[in-house]
């Protein structure tokens, strides 16, 4: 960005101390936009795959600490009833272990990197540590750890810590194998390491008796996009898997080979959990993978060993399981993690599934050691806890970890967001809803790991849906009636479709629909007919497509090592005959034919490796000949971010986005603008960049405490210009009308300050919703139903006045507004409202009287003043589309709360000539000697004037529910039916008003005839003592403009103590005079 | 971007690297940049009235009235409907009257309650001589305060309360205020942001603070119309009232 000099801090008028600083540069940055904000809807209904979970009692207390898959590092104080995300500043969301320091509960250290290998498992980089509770982190070291599985704090020293770490699982490395640290973090030694660069470590369990002697095992593994091994290439092939055992802290080991007398089987092996019993050091328990995979059991610390369960549960997916939890009391009760929590009680001879309602696919968990029967564990969809030694789970509703893959929009008002979740099925959720977007706002559609979901553009009853390997689906949400779709094999074929399936609307003819397999099929009829579009698009290279020998000893052929298959599916939205395809093993395929003739373009992207993974292939919305593409190299071993244009059909491309521009994780998705074609979004591994200029400059968003966490897919709903980010490990999250980033230039950004265009305003309706959820429950944010109104600084304001008005279409200043003051883009609101009206003082509040009615919808101006600096904008405010209220109703309700919020100011004015005389009155009588018939006579005006008071308003004082109506509160019930509903009061209604209004009349004219007559000669027999005579303000003028209650209290202070009122404080003696 | 050097750059040049700073220097900045210790400390009393808004989609303005006197006394009001609430700390104990339920009798207030009230009776601030009044303070560099680059000071303080100050690092002002406090063994978390620096008898305050929970929307929004300096304060108005207050 081009940027000319600047002036100095120009406000001569500000006073700044002495060495202040020149104004920096405008730049765009992450400051810049961040301050449009973001609100996550969650869901924690579904939540996500937990990857670690640590526990502490703490003050009577269970602290505990969540280590989610992708999502970050969440605190409980409270035994898991609130949680708080204490890791979300960090540059990385995926956890693989958590350990609380034995000795100091504050110092936490957190192993980045989830060790749970499966196919969509992500990143760290490094171990993380923290001595004050998670408030602040610091990255200690490990950086080309990629994961780390497990982590063991030194029960007698503290500056030693040990860390498992697999290490990479794309690529060879040698930073892989068992670190330790000895002075607390500051330098790390690879104490163990494996024979070969693909072997690391896969656990680590440490004696409860002496915390020097340790079992640790090592684990050969790889996995590439279209394979996996778990030990060597086959169940006999070399592995550099083994278990072995130090006694002095790690500095040397013993390898633990099997041989006859030792009970172990023979190797090669491969993924080994291990641990030691707490309650008793001899017994030990591994669970090995092998040709004969199954849990041993050691009783003599490790010497010999006896096979005990190898039932399914135990030796399943040794990727995805391998831990083992021991009691702590009891070292013949042990768990094992799996598809099912199963648990022994006989020392792993026998296990079952522990039973209950939990997700599933378990991963971690932590018995409380004061109260066994009490158990946190972790699975595939969140964090559940157990009273009864998990037996049976409460599920944890407060963690919104879940993992979305993809995320759509409907045109629904509000909008409702679709997406699907690794193992977590395909859901429709609420963007707004009076009261919050409770979990029960979200609706289950569909079952398995969850992808693409699209509403049907034909018909809004329906979506479609599919499960992995693209079992597709559409479903009627009123029956849930389903009908399978997915197109089927012909004679002697197999149609190879990826783990996450494309499904793709068209945007031109709505009713069409595409999924790919290695072949491109199209349905024009809702899936009753697929024809096929397209040869096989893939490179179809059979090396990739051995998916049935997937696994390494232990086969795994689940659909997600599926590979040479199409990935994404884009047709423009300019031309239905030009349509994109992009394939997982690198294929960037062209028709501009309807699919008669395709063309691979990928070798016109210069600078791009081979075979890369096409994550997203986006046509322009604004350009026919324009696309966009996102590659994905990870499965490489290459965690850069390829971000690609071509301007003209595939022959030449640009890379707009990559690690150069200062994004950071492989690219997953590019969107661009419906509005600005050179407002560009990038989702990556590691967060969400936008550009304004094209691609010329990127910033990462933050707003909103946005974490740096996997965002899969995003979606733009065109009507409200709102972002929708699909995140793998934090749900959903909405960027409320992302409009004014389609006026940042570089103008704009060297401006001091200026307002920025957004959507046009709604009064959108006031309305109640949900139920008191307790604490344990999330609750996503809704958008704001008050104006929002933009405006930028270049830089933080610090120093003196920054406010904004609002005035009305005649220019009267109706509100003014606090602003907020951080750089960059910043957003406040305004209710929309008139002031609330002037409401006697009485018992209690006047509720409803607190509100101001909603002002008229019209063409309002806002105004910022900031230093001496006048800034100006046209604000429309419109009636709420949804309401069905015309203009005429509307103005009749306005006409009838504003007569309503008059009638209020004149019992105000009313009520305080009333006060006034009354307390003079009191003041006069208690002045006057007991048995003084002056004093009983002023006593009884008094008590008179008293009496109409206590017409017009409620004195029960005491708090409690007096129940007491009088003219106030009358007109307050009135008040609230008129103000909360903006189309035209009913006639009943209005009659009531005029009805109160009588009554005031009548209650006023009690008043002047009081004064008229009995205060002459109250004031007579006053005069005649020489006593002060009673004085009756002047009735106040109804203030034609609202304002507020304390200019009220000013003016009537400032007349009681003014020039013809009384000093009631000082007062007259009158008995002097008697 | 960034052709021009900043003056605070070559400042902090001549000074050592921003890595350097120690929690007392930067405290020193930040007095110094407020006005210096001598102008802090010849503040006696302050009165400062404004309004506190709480905006939204409904917005509710109250009116201000807030007495803190150096005798480690304050008083807070905050007026709607003609009826004042009240809060107060006599430096020994707190007590409020909350009118808007129809009770105006004043009720005394818990020592976690207080804890609070017993921070804004500090008329200078914890930083000031911070080592008397038991705290231990901590320089923790500097962390993005939206899109500032901010100095971030932790500041432990004798009741336990836990305070994470974040200094503009040009000015050293604070712009960001986290406080962390145990009520009743749980935590509360909340966060402040201050701005529209004005200058009072020679020392800079915020005219404008806006508060909400930790990370959240910062509902509350305080904004400082006047403050006087050093106005004579009776002490009654501090004490747990002896009567009930008049009708």
């Amino acid at each position: 960005m081009r940027m000319k000099k600047l002036a100095l801090w120009s406000l001569a008028a500000i006073a700044t101390p002495a060495f202040a600083a020149e104004a920096p540069a405008p730049k765009f940055d992450s400051g810049t936009i961040s301050g449009l904000g973001a609100r996550n809807i969650g869901s924690a209904t579904m939540s996500g795959r937990i990857a670690a979970v640590a526990g502490r009692n703490v003050d009577g207390k269970s602290l505990l600490y969540v280590g989610a898959a992708s999502g970050g590092v969440w605190k409980s104080t409270d035994g898991g009833t609130t949680f708080k995300p204490v890791f979300d500043k960090q540059p990385v969301q995926s956890i693989g272990a958590v350990a609380i320091d034995p000795a100091n509960p504050q110092v936490v250290w957190v192993g980045t990197g989830e060790a749970w290998t499966r196919n969509s498992v992500s990143i760290g980089n490094g171990i993380y540590k923290t001595t004050d509770g998670g408030d602040t982190w610091t990255n200690v070291g490990l950086p080309d750890s990629e994961r780390i599985s497990r982590i063991v704090v030194d029960a007698k020293d503290s500056n030693t810590v040990y860390a498992c770490v697999p290490g990479r699982l794309w690529s060879d490395s040698t930073a892989r194998g068992l670190y330790v640290t000895r002075d607390g973090g500051k330098s790390w030694t690879q104490a163990l390491k494996g024979p070969n660069a693909s072997t690391g470590c896969a656990d680590v369990s440490a004696d409860p008796s002496d915390p020097s002697h340790l079992f640790v095992s090592l684990w050969d593994f790889r996995r590439k996009g279209w394979t996996f091994r778990s030990g060597g290439e086959g169940p006999e092939a070399a592995s550099g898997s083994g278990l072995f055992e130090t006694r002095d802290s790690a500095r040397t080991f013993t390898a633990i080979e099997p041989n006859k007398d030792n009970g172990l089987p023979a190797k090669p092996w491969g993924r080994i959990g291990i641990t030691i019993a707490p309650s008793d050091p001899k017994r030990v328990y591994a669970v090995i993978e092998g040709v004969r995979s199954a849990l041993f059991r050691s009783d003599d610390g490790g010497r010999t060993w006896t096979e005990g369960d190898r039932s399914q549960s135990m030796v399943w997916r040794p990727f995805y399981f391998a831990r083992l939890i021991v009691d702590p009391k009891n070292a013949d009760k042990i768990f094992k993690p799996n598809l099912p929590l199963i648990v022994s009680l006989d020392g792993g001879k026998s296990f079952s599934g522990s039973g209950g309602g939990a997700h599933g696919d378990w991963h971690d968990m932590w018995i409380d050691p004061d109260n066994t029967n009490h158990v946190v564990g972790g699975d595939d969809g969140g964090l559940w806890h157990s009273y009864d030694g998990g037996n049976r789970w409460w599920k944890g509703d407060n963690l919104p970890v879940s993992q979305f893959y993809h995320v759509s929009v409907d045109d629904k008002d509000p909008y409702q967001v679709y997406g699907g979740l690794q193992d977590n099925g395909s859901w429709a959720g609420d963007s707004a809803f009076p009261g919050g977007i409770t979990n029960a706002r979200w609706d289950n559609l569909y079952f398995g790991d969850g992808f693409w979901v699209w509403p049907d553009p034909t018909d809004a009853n329906f979506v479609y849906a599919e499960s992995q390997g693209g079992f597709l689906g559409r479903v009627d949400r009123r029956t849930r009636l389903t009908r399978f779709i997915q197109p089927t094999a012909g004679f002697k074929e197999k149609l190879r479709y990826n783990w996450n399936t494309p499904i793709e609307m068209s945007p031109n003819e709505k009713g069409t629909i595409y999924i790919g397999a290695q072949f491109l099929f199209r349905s024009r009829d809702q899936g009753q007919n697929w024809d096929r579009i397209s040869p096989d698009l893939t490179t179809n290279d059979p090396l990739k497509q051995k998916q049935e020998e997937s696994g390494g000893i232990t086969v795994d052929n689940s659909a997600a090592e599926m590979h040479t298959t199409i990935y994404s599916i884009s047709e423009s939205p300019k031309d239905g005959n030009v349509i994109w395809v992009g394939t997982d093993d690198g294929n960037v395929q062209l028709t501009r034919d309807g699919g008669k003739s395709w063309t691979n373009v990928v070798g016109n992207v210069k600078g791009l490796p081979k075979n890369s993974w096409v994550s997203t292939i986006e046509a322009s919305r604004h350009d026919g000949a324009t696309a966009y593409a996102t590659f994905d190299r990870h499965t490489f071993g290459d965690f850069d971010p390829y971000v690609y244009r071509t301007r003209d059909f595939g022959k030449t491309w640009q890379k707009i986005g990559g690690k150069e521009h200062g994004l950071r994780g492989y690219a997953h998705v590019v969107k661009e603008d419906s509005v600005d074609r050179d407002l560009l979004f990038v989702g990556t591994e590691m967060g969400l960049w936008i550009s304004t200029d094209g691609g010329g400059h990127w910033a990462e968003f933050k707003g909103g405490n946005f974490p740096s966490v996997a965002v899969r897919d995003i979606a733009i709903q065109d009507r409200d210009s709102d972002l929708v980010l699909g995140t793998h490990g934090r749900g959903i999250w909405v960027v409320d009308d992302i409009s004014p980033l389609r006026s940042i230039d570089d103008a704009m950004l060297e401006k001091e300050a200026a307002f920025v265009a957004s959507r046009p305003v709604q009064q959108r309706i006031s309305s109640f919703g949900g139920t008191v959820e307790g604490d344990a429950r999330f609750v996503g944010d809704n958008p704001s139903n008050a104006a929002v109104i933009t405006y930028y600084q270049r830089t933080r304001h610090l120093f003196g006045d920054l406010k904004i008005e609002v005035l009305d279409p005649n220019g009267k200043v109706i509100e003014t507004l606090p602003a907020s003051k951080r750089r960059g883009l910043n957003r406040i609101t305004w209710s929309m409202r008139e002031k609330p009206p002037v409401v006697p003082p009485a018992a209690q509040l006047a509720n409803f009287g607190t509100i101001g009615p909603r002002v008229m919808p019209g063409t309002y101006k806002v105004r910022m003043t900031k230093n001496k600096q006048v800034y100006e904008a046209p604000l429309e405010v419109s009636i709420d589309r949804r309401s069905g209220i015309t203009q005429a109703s509307r103005q009749a309700q306005y006409d009838a709360a504003m007569r309503v919020h008059g009638m209020f100011g004149a019992m105000t004015g009313l009520m305080a000539r009333i006060n006034a005389v009354r307390e003079q009155a009191n003041q006069l009588a208690a002045k006057a000697p007991e048995g003084d018939p002056l004093r009983k006579q002023v006593g009884a005006f008094a008590e008179k004037v008293d009496a109409i008071r206590k017409e017009i308003v409620a004195t029960k004082e005491g708090g409690a529910i007096t129940g007491e109506e009088r003219l106030r509160e009358k007109l307050d019930n009135v008040y609230g039916a008129i103000v909360f509903y903006e189309g035209a009061p009913g006639p009943y209604q209005l009659a009531t008003v005029d009805a109160l209004q009588k009554e005031m009349d009548g209650v006023s004219a009690e008043f002047d005839s009081l004064v008229a007559t009995d205060l002459p000669k109250v004031n007579a027999a006053l005069k005649a003592k020489g006593a002060p005579e009673i004085q009756v303000p002047p009735a106040q003028p109804v203030a034609e403009s609202p304002v507020s209650s304390a200019d009220i209290n000013a003016a009537f202070a400032a007349w009681a103590h003014g020039s013809f009122g009384l000093d009631l404080d000082r007062g007259t003696d009158v008995r002097e005079r008697d | 971007m960034h052709r021009r050097i900043c003056l605070s750059a070559l400042l902090f040049a001549a000074s050592g690297a921003a890595s350097a700073m120690t929690a007392d220097e930067l405290i020193a900045k930040n007095l110094e940049a407020k006005g210096g210790i001598d102008k802090i400390k010849a503040i006696d009393s302050m009165h400062a009235t404004g309004k506190m808004s709480f905006t939204g989609d409904f917005s509710v303005d109250l009116t201000l009235d807030q007495v803190v006197t150096r005798k480690g006394k304050v008083r807070q009001e905050a007026s709607l409907q003609g009826m004042t609430s009240v809060q107060a700390y006599d430096g020994k104990e707190g007590w409020q009257i909350q009118p808007f339920g129809g009770r105006k009798d004043p009720e005394k207030l818990s020592a976690d309650d207080i804890k609070g009230l017993s921070d804004d009776a500090d008329i200078d601030g914890p930083l000031v001589d911070w080592q008397a009044k038991g705290s231990k303070v901590e320089y923790l560099g500097t962390e993005d305060v939206d899109g500032t680059e901010a100095h971030k000071l932790k500041v432990v303080e004798k009741d336990g309360d836990v305070k994470y100050y974040y200094f503009d690092p040009d000015y050293f002002l604070e712009i960001r205020v986290v406080t962390q406090r145990k009520v009743r063994g749980t935590e509360q978390e909340f966060e402040s942001d201050l701005g529209n620096y004005e200058q009072v008898a020679g020392v800079y305050m915020p005219f404008s603070i806006e508060s909400g929970p930790k990370g959240g929307p910062k509902g509350q929004k305080v904004t400082i119309e006047s403050v006087k300096v050093n106005e004579a304060v009776d002490d009654a108005k501090f004490a747990f009232p002896a009567t009930p207050a008049a009708k």
